[in-house]
């Protein structure tokens, strides 16, 4: 909410101080004429997203004529934002990119021409921002062959339209427009050469791994690397770090009420919020080390004195951090754990 | 658990065993069966809760199949049971019951009670499917002990057995009536991974024999044995990879994997997947593998020169990663070796379920698990966890090894969902016994041999001979007498903490059959919605017997096993289209889910409605899933139309599509004339706490037909269609 706000705010501004000279001086091209240079352009342009500025919008959606014979899909962009995570403007202009090349790829008829993916960015484009009525971001919008009014809304994509990225993009764009655009191709996560490379070295490299593993002298031998690794694995486990990953939970949110208040912990199970994991699952793991540590290193040192002051901090250290867990346990889950006494005893 | 730390004490006052004159071995194998014992009838006695706060039944969903096809099977005979083709469920396509299910547990059950019969007690089978669970809970514990035994001494065996009696983690799937394959799967599980840990110790053919077996109940019993067909050649590869190849692991695991997989093949639903699918090929590349290393082996005995040896080394173990490349990619470029499974690749990468496949990601024990449930399952073990770690590093041997591999993979794979927990528990119980055993022996030696020269006498000290030889850990602890009080005094603790929390989990959390609900009244009383049955009751008495039920698949099992009607799908999710065609209907116009209805021949249909109650497990809160579902297979169902910003509702402010599909009609049906709570207004929904928004819902093509005391279950009748003029 508060950024929507903000970024109004900034935008009136903008509109205020900047010249609303419209211009609308259109050469008689033919609509075949437009269409080419769209698609000289888009060939020019990384995935096909096409680069407009407020003259380009003005000579491809403003002084043609309607009925257009193609229909263009805009995305709002504003480099001054992308600092901005939550607005997840970078993540999406890639997905947009994703959409535009995955269409390109997949139409190469009289279709691909119906469609053209662009992109306009705020602080080279403001007056075509105001022009489409746009004061919050992210925003994209289709403007159809039809639309006469570029601040007509209709075209615009919703958020759930966008929730799951490029997939419902899509859907919007097929629903809309009656194009196909087809499944999204993503990139693999590995090119094929760099697949290769990577299979290569390791046939390479497996008969002097073996070598060393037959001799046994590799870093595999050393008891420490083992446990702590298993230490790790543990901890990362306990902490519900996948559970963090599989539902992309943020490590803390900020207070509903009170927005300088930050809330660590979530109330409720099933759920959990980043930093609530790592640090119980860093009281889990303190407890059962110093145990470790108490019966099997304390116990090697000489010194009496020095043996029970550890001690003694060790077991303070364990029965807090035992209080706390359940405390926490109790508190998120809502649940009173207690014991069943004979009723006699009552 | 108590039990292990008392034997000291009561070795020392007791007057009983000396006027018995028993020699302290003896003494020490009395206590030793004694608190085994106890904990065998613990392990038994905590999983009734359910029966005393309920009744005798069988519990949630899959249980019902399971209760269904054990009836089955004993009446008709195994033969039947195996060819049995299913024509209730799936309508119109049925099931073919026998080649789709795994057996042992009803094969188990149906056992026990011909077994119980020919002994003349005449009991029913519903009581043993019932009581089956906690009977192989309590030999569980046996098989914990022995394992513990196997990986660290006696007192650890003891504790283990002590603390996978109660654990909550287990306990959630092995209650009284939650009669369903996990119930006797862990039991093979252990058993199977015990008899191998013993066989690798030995490199006794006729302990892998066993493990082979274990194998085969297991595989018989529960789709988890993927998890010991991939763990087992793990560890072997692990044990290589540290040089620590012998004989004995290469009978062991040979013999296992042949004979399990030659084993495995006899039960239909796995089949050929041994050889064929993806998942199972690490266990046969770690036995090739085997095969190279034996080979290398007797031919550097053979050569006796190293230079020669290493040529020949090199060439022999590319040919072979290059022979084995070459066969898994033409295998699975060809199509004869299967690729991996969505489940299976949803555990390797956990995000893959929630973007690919709906259906697992939409039950609720396929979640990734928070911190909150694993202290709830495992309380103290948690903490105990990294110390048993530490004393297996510091006591390394091949089964200590296995103890720590599989306690992390399994930990691992139960953070990704929440029901793996229960894959875990028996390695977090064998290493957090390992933890308090260790512990607490050597406390309690140092306390009894305070007076004598503290660097000795250590090993000895509870008594556990056997294992007295090679115990290098329990170095005599110089610790003044009063640290160790303290010390052991927190662990009683802790440990007795861990008893009240698992007796009052098990009593309030697992003990809940949920299909009959308990809510607590104003005055603090327990009320009991008892909606399930009697809706299935009334199917029963008052349908045609040839009527088909259309409900969300959740209840399908529950409605053929206890209402006795055919279904058109159920919780045994195999066909995907099937499922999406009900979530259609469900999420349609009325008059369109008719003519799906028509199609399907559905006489029923069947909902589950919180709203009077505040039931929130309710068919209105799976609606999301429905529709994703169905939109999975059908892309008019889109999921934003359902949606109002991202947000479901059903108030006033819900979508237009959501206030008149075919779910939320036959949910708030009359709903709208209701006063649910006092002081609000009509149509209050008491389960999402608001007022609905579309109070004068018309039915065309179906009429209410039956709504049980608290709305919870509402059948409607299909109606036939009209006279065509």
């Amino acid at each position: 909410m508060a950024i929507s706000k903000e970024l109004l705010s900034l935008l009136l501004l903008v509109f205020y101080l900047s010249s609303i000279a419209s211009s609308s001086f259109s050469d008689p091209d033919s609509d075949s004429d437009l269409t080419n240079e769209l698609v000289s352009l888009r060939s020019n342009s990384e995935s096909g997203v096409i680069h407009l500025d407020d003259h380009g919008i003005s000579k491809f959606l403003i002084s043609s004529p309607t009925p257009r014979p193609y229909s263009i899909l805009v995305f709002f962009d504003a480099t001054q934002l992308h600092s901005k995570t939550e607005l997840r403007l970078q993540e999406l202009r890639r997905e947009f990119g994703l959409v535009s090349a995955t269409f390109l790829a997949n139409n190469n008829g009289s279709d691909l021409n119906k469609l053209f993916f662009c992109e306009i960015e705020f602080s080279r484009s403001q007056s075509s921002f105001q022009r489409f009525g746009v004061n919050a971001l992210p925003h994209i919008r289709l403007v159809t062959g039809s639309t006469s009014k570029l601040s007509d809304e209709s075209g615009q994509m919703d958020q759930s339209d966008f929730a799951r990225l490029a997939e419902s993009m899509a859907e919007f764009v097929e629903q809309r427009t009656k194009l196909t655009v087809g499944p999204i191709q993503r990139p693999p996560f590995l090119s094929k050469a760099q697949i290769s490379v990577i299979v290569a070295m390791i046939v390479i490299a497996t008969p002097f791994v073996i070598k060393r593993i037959l001799k046994g002298e590799t870093l595999l031998h050393d008891h420490r690397l083992w446990l702590s690794g298993a230490i790790f694995i543990y901890f990362f486990s306990v902490a519900g770090t996948m559970h963090n990953i599989i539902r992309k939970m943020p490590m803390f949110l900020q207070d509903r009420n009170d927005p300088n208040k930050l809330v660590f912990f979530y109330q409720g199970s099933g759920m959990q919020l980043g930093a609530e994991g790592f640090a119980v699952g860093f009281l889990y793991t303190v407890v059962g080390l110093l145990l470790a540590f108490v019966t099997n290193v304390l116990v090697r040192v000489r010194n009496l004195n020095v043996q029970r002051l550890v001690m003694l901090v060790a077991l303070v250290v364990s029965s807090w951090a035992v209080k706390q867990v359940v405390y926490l346990d109790n508190w998120k889950t809502g649940y009173g754990i207690h014991a069943y006494w004979p009723s006699s005893w009552q | 658990m108590g039990a292990k730390k008392a034997s000291p004490d009561l070795l020392n006052s007791s007057f009983s065993f000396k006027s018995l004159k028993l020699k302290t071995k003896q003494q020490e194998l009395l206590l030793r069966v004694s608190i085994l014992g106890l904990v065998y009838v613990l392990a038994f006695i905590a999983r009734l809760f359910s029966v005393l706060r309920y009744e005798s039944m069988i519990h949630e969903f899959d249980p019902y199949f399971n209760y269904r096809t054990t009836l089955f099977l004993t009446e008709k005979g195994f033969y039947e049971f195996w060819n049995w083709f299913d024509s209730e469920s799936w309508y119109p396509l049925g099931r073919i019951i026998g080649g789709t299910l795994y057996p042992g547990l009803m094969v188990t059950a149906a056992l026990i009670y011909w077994t119980l019969r020919f002994l003349r007690f005449f009991v029913h089978i519903r009581e043993v499917c019932v009581l089956t669970a906690p009977f192989f809970a309590s030999n569980t514990t046996i098989v914990a002990y022995f394992f513990g035994k196997e990986i660290w001494d006696t007192g650890a065996g003891l504790v283990a057995a002590a603390l996978i009696a109660i654990c909550p983690g287990y306990i959630s799937r092995s209650v009284a009536g939650s009669y369903d394959n996990e119930a006797v799967a862990i039991f093979a599980l252990l058993l199977t991974f015990y008899l191998f840990v013993k066989a690798v110790k030995t490199g006794s053919l006729s302990w892998a024999l066993g493990s082979a077996f274990g194998y085969f109940y297991m595989v018989s019993a529960w789709g988890g044995y993927v998890f010991i067909i991939n763990l087992v050649p793990l560890y072997v590869l692990v044990l290589l990879i540290t040089g620590r190849y012998s004989m004995r692991l290469y009978v062991a695991y040979n013999c296992m994997y042949i004979l399990g997989m030659l084993l495995a093949m006899q039960i239909r639903f796995v089949g050929f997947q041994h050889v064929q699918s993806g998942e199972h090929m690490g266990a046969m590349g770690v036995f090739l593998l085997m095969q190279v290393f034996y080979f290398l082996d007797w031919v550097k005995y053979q050569l006796n020169d190293t230079k020669l040896f290493q040529t020949f080394l090199r060439i022999t173990v590319t040919s072979a990663i290059l022979v084995g490349g070459i066969a898994l990619g033409v295998g699975t470029a060809s199509g004869y070796i299967s690729p991996w499974t969505g489940r299976f690749y949803s555990l390797l990468d956990p995000t893959y379920a929630k973007d690919h496949i709906p259906i697992i990601a939409s039950v609720s024990e396929h979640q990734p698990t928070a911190w909150s449930s694993f202290m709830f399952d495992y309380h103290i073990l948690l903490f105990l966890f990294p110390a048993g770690l530490y004393f297996c590093f510091k006591r390394l041997s091949d089964a200590t090894i296995f103890i720590v591999m599989y306690g992390l993979t399994s930990l691992y794979f139960a953070g990704v969902m929440v029901r793996l927990i229960l894959v875990a528990t028996p390695a977090v119980c064998l290493i957090s016994a390992i933890a308090v055993s260790a512990t607490v022996k050597n406390l309690t030696s140092l306390l009894r041999t305070k007076q004598k020269v503290p660097q000795t006498g250590s090993t000895k000290g509870v008594g556990s001979s056997k294992s007295s030889s090679k115990v290098t850990l329990d170095q005599s602890q110089p610790f003044q007498k009063n640290g160790a009080i303290a010390l052991l005094v927190g662990v009683f603790y802790l440990l007795s903490r861990y008893a009240i929390h698992c007796t009052w989990v098990t009593s309030e959390a697992y003990s809940s059959p949920s299909i009959v609900l308990a809510a607590r009244g104003a005055h603090g009383n327990r009320i009991i919605f008892d909606d399930y049955r009697e809706a299935y009751y009334w199917l029963r008495q008052n349908t045609p017997t040839d009527a088909k039920v259309m409900s969300w698949w959740d209840y399908g099992y529950q409605i053929t096993a206890m209402g006795n009607r055919t279904v058109i799908v159920d919780n045994n999710t195999w066909n995907n289209t099937h499922i999406a065609t009900v979530g259609r209907a469900m999420s349609s116009y009325e008059d369109e889910a008719y003519d799906i209805m028509r199609s399907l021949d559905v006489n029923y249909v069947l909902v589950v409605f919180g709203g009077v109650t505040g039931y929130s497990s309710d068919d209105i809160n799976k609606f999301l899933w429905m529709v994703r579902i169905g939109g999975g297979v059908y892309p008019v169902i889109k999921e934003p139309d359902y949606l109002v910003n991202g947000e479901f509702r059903v108030d006033k402010g819900a979508s237009p599509k959501m206030l008149n599909c075919l779910m939320y009609k036959l949910c708030y049906y009359r709903f709208g004339e209701l006063v649910t709570e006092y002081g609000k207004p009509t149509g209050y929904d008491r389960a999402r706490g608001v007022e609905i928004g579309n109070k004068d819902i018309k039915l065309e093509h179906l009429e209410e037909a039956y709504t049980t005391s608290n709305w919870i279950v509402r059948i409607y009748r299909v109606k036939p269609p009209t006279n065509r003029l």
